[in-house]
């Protein structure tokens, strides 16, 4: 029985004209135990998707089954309740808050769950240790470097021993140093059993998963398991097609995508209409950015 | 909400010092204020009640005009306000002032009879003054001594004398001592026989200072200014003081009579007089307390503004509490808990500050002010509703803030 079943998810943004398919009719099934490594050019839906899985969005269309329950319905306070019983979150940046200290970071799940201050700075205190930040408890936020907020992300996404771990490019942010010992933490907690789904835009990194799935455009366009330790080919490849800085390397890295990816026949003409769309998108996005 | 709730906002409080200092300023002042002004209507209200009761709680007051309305039992149902702060208007007329003189049970009884207007000593004017004409019971009356000299008696009611208050001594002649020196009214030349002690009280009406008045016997300031010096107050007292009630309706029904039974004459006990001034001062705080309190609501949207503020810049913060399980209704008690924490400082502040401000006041003034302890309580309950009132649509607004967006600001 997979913990995750997504089964034709889809989700859109603003109506009309405007419509955004961010996700289309996706399905996914995860096990409990896998690391799944999540692949895919800048808006083809990745975050959208995690943000499902992790019960922060609702899906427009489609079902959701989390640990055998149907959750797609669900009203906010509901979800709000799962999140914090069976997700716990690393987000590329903004994990921490800044005007608490490291120690009531990592506890902060456990207080939504109205458990006793001591029990819970007791728990934060050991998920630090764990991820080697006990020395620095009682730091702020501002005090550690990159790679120790990200671990300290981790830590407190373990404090409330959650089903699943969701990271959107933990590593996003981070030199290959700091990345490699994040995922060397991430790989240490998916040998001890626990499911981790993750975003990366850095093909070395998905050696850590034995499962890679590409997106494009809202749909996931190819899904295959992998041995840990080994970087998949087409991992290999996308990584000429990631990062792209122009509008030209944008359409060179999509069409090489297109080269290989395996079609989906019947999707071809939306697909292509989506695309010219989220185009406009990305180019007023980094135009806003500028 | 429970207590943890509370911790966090305090801390959060204390680490925007600045921000929540200025927020907390308008309740402090909001509670300064309310406590400030009640505490020094209380104190007036003491000093001034204090003076009415010095004079004599049987002292029974006549004066034209209907000021009160009675219930059937004679007890005091409404007042009109004009009869508590100075002379009034309306005059009585001599049959009024015989009925009373001539009442049974009446020991002494003076009309009252005014001249306004300037008058001239050494040549010099003197214009903050007025003349009343009285009996030579007057004094009696009020339970007023003479420092020097004396009171005219009943033998020099026509005669040209004159007992003047100490102010007028002091500013007339510039001595404390000036008797055998004359004072010009209308023409006349008075001599100055005595002066009075300081009046403490104002037995005549609140805003009449006798220090300022010169007394002269009343039928030779008729004799001089005829209507000019009108009758305006009748003051008797009678024999036996526990007969004062029965003696002032006594008194009331006569001159109804006399009147052809219009009820146009106010009779007054001293305790009724008491009565009247107190609740236009209780009025009057409360006007002017209700006027401050809105410097609490003022201070409400300072915490609402300050809060939304907050809300806006706290986006991401909402949105990583959420991710990590934070409910609505735990986003929203966190904000109503900062809400509540500032207003309840403020408040406690603010109680404080008005010890403070009390304290200067006495010090530096010569009013006491007296802080009463409901005063205090209802100014704290108030602060602390106002916050939540206040505190309430932020807090429900950064409950709505959706997640994604709250993530994905300035990403
Ligand atoms: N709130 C929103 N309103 C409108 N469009 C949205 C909204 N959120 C996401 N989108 C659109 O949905 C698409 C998918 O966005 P998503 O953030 O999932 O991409 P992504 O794969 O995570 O990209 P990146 O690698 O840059 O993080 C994009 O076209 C984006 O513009
Ligand atoms: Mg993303």
């Amino acid at each position: 029985m997979p913990i995750i079943s997504i089964k034709d998810v889809s989700k859109l943004y603003g109506f009309g004209d405007a419509t955004t398919v961010a996700l289309d009719e996706v399905s996914i099934d995860v096990e409990a135990g896998e690391f799944v490594a999540v692949m895919g050019p800048s808006g083809s839906g990745k975050s959208t998707l995690m943000n499902i899985i992790g019960l922060l969005d609702r899906p427009t269309h489609g079902e959701y089954m989390l640990s055998n329950r149907y959750v797609s319905k669900l009203r906010s306070n509901q979800r709000a309740k799962m999140r914090r019983d069976k997700i716990g979150f690393v987000f590329q940046s903004f994990n921490l808050l800044p005007k608490l200290t490291v120690l009531d970071n990592v506890a902060l799940p456990l207080m939504y769950r109205g458990v006793s201050t001591v029990k819970r700075l007791q728990r934060a205190e050991d998920v630090l240790d764990r991820v080697g930040l006990k020395d620095r408890q009682y730091f702020m936020p501002k005090a550690l470097s990159g790679g120790q907020v990200q671990r300290a992300a981790i830590a407190r996404a373990l404090v409330g021993d959650p089903q699943i771990i969701i990271a959107d490019e933990p590593t996003g942010n981070l030199d290959s140093a700091s990345s490699l010992i994040v995922m060397e933490l991430l790989s240490e907690l998916h040998r001890t059993g626990n499911t981790i789904i993750m975003v990366t835009h850095n093909p070395e990194i998905t050696r850590y998963a034995d499962r890679v799935v590409y997106m494009h455009d809202g749909c996931i366009v190819h899904d295959q398991r992998t041995p840990v330790g080994e970087v998949p080919a087409l991992a290999k490849k996308a990584m000429y097609v990631y990062p792209r800085k122009t509008e030209e390397d944008d359409l060179a890295g999509v069409s090489a995508m297109m080269d290989f990816r395996p079609e989906k026949p019947s999707t071809k003409k939306r697909k292509a209409k989506a695309q010219a769309k989220r185009r406009k998108a990305a180019k007023a996005k980094r135009s806003a950015d500028a | 909400m429970h207590s943890g709730n509370f911790k966090v906002a305090y801390k959060t409080i204390r680490e925007s010092r600045w921000q929540s200092s200025l927020t907390m300023f308008g309740i402090v002042v909001g509670i300064v204020s309310v406590v400030t002004i009640v505490s020094l209507g209380q104190g007036i209200k003491k000093q001034i009640i204090g003076e009415i009761k010095s004079v004599g709680s049987d002292l029974i007051t006549v004066r034209a005009g209907k000021g009160v309305k009675r219930d059937t039992n004679g007890n005091i149902q409404k007042i009109n306000p004009d009869f508590v702060y100075g002379f009034g208007s309306g005059t009585l007329n001599d049959r009024d002032v015989a009925i009373v003189e001539g009442s049974a049970g009446v020991k002494d009884a003076t009309p009252i009879r005014l001249l306004n207007g300037s008058v001239i000593a050494d040549g010099r004017e003197y214009a903050d003054g007025f003349v009343l004409g009285t009996n030579p019971s007057l004094p009696n009356l009020l339970q007023q001594k003479i420092e020097y000299g004396s009171y005219f008696s009943t033998g020099e009611t026509a005669r040209q004398v004159a007992v003047i208050g100490k102010t007028v001594a002091e500013q007339l002649f510039q001595e404390n001592v000036p008797l055998g020196q004359v004072i010009t009214i209308r023409g006349q030349d008075y001599i100055v026989r005595g002066v009075f002690e300081k009046f403490t009280s104002n037995p005549l009406g609140q805003g009449i200072d006798l220090n300022q008045a010169i007394f002269v016997p009343a039928p030779s300031l008729k004799e001089i200014a005829g209507t000019a010096a009108p009758v305006i107050r009748v003051l008797a007292r009678p024999q036996n003081p526990n007969n004062a009630g029965n003696l002032a309706s006594q008194i009331s029904n006569s001159i109804k009579e006399s009147h052809g039974g219009q009820d146009d004459t106010t009779v007054l006990l001293q305790s009724e007089n008491l009565q009247v001034t107190s609740s236009v001062l209780d009025k009057l705080t409360g006007f002017i307390a209700a006027i401050a309190a809105i410097s609490l609501v003022v201070g409400g949207i300072g915490i609402m503004n300050i809060m939304l503020v907050s809300v806006s810049e706290r986006t991401r913060e909402i949105g990583v509490r959420k991710a990590v399980g934070a409910t609505n209704r735990q986003i929203r008690n966190q904000f109503m808990a900062e809400a509540i924490v500032l207003s309840v400082l403020g408040g406690v502040i603010g109680i404080f500050a008005s010890f403070v401000v009390n304290f200067l006041i006495k010090v530096t003034t010569d009013l006491s002010p007296v802080i009463t302890w409901p005063v205090v309580v209802i100014a704290a309950v108030v602060s602390i509703s106002v916050g939540i009132i206040f505190g309430t649509i932020p807090a429900i607004k950064a409950a709505r803030k959706d997640p994604i967006d709250a993530l994905r600001v300035g990403n």
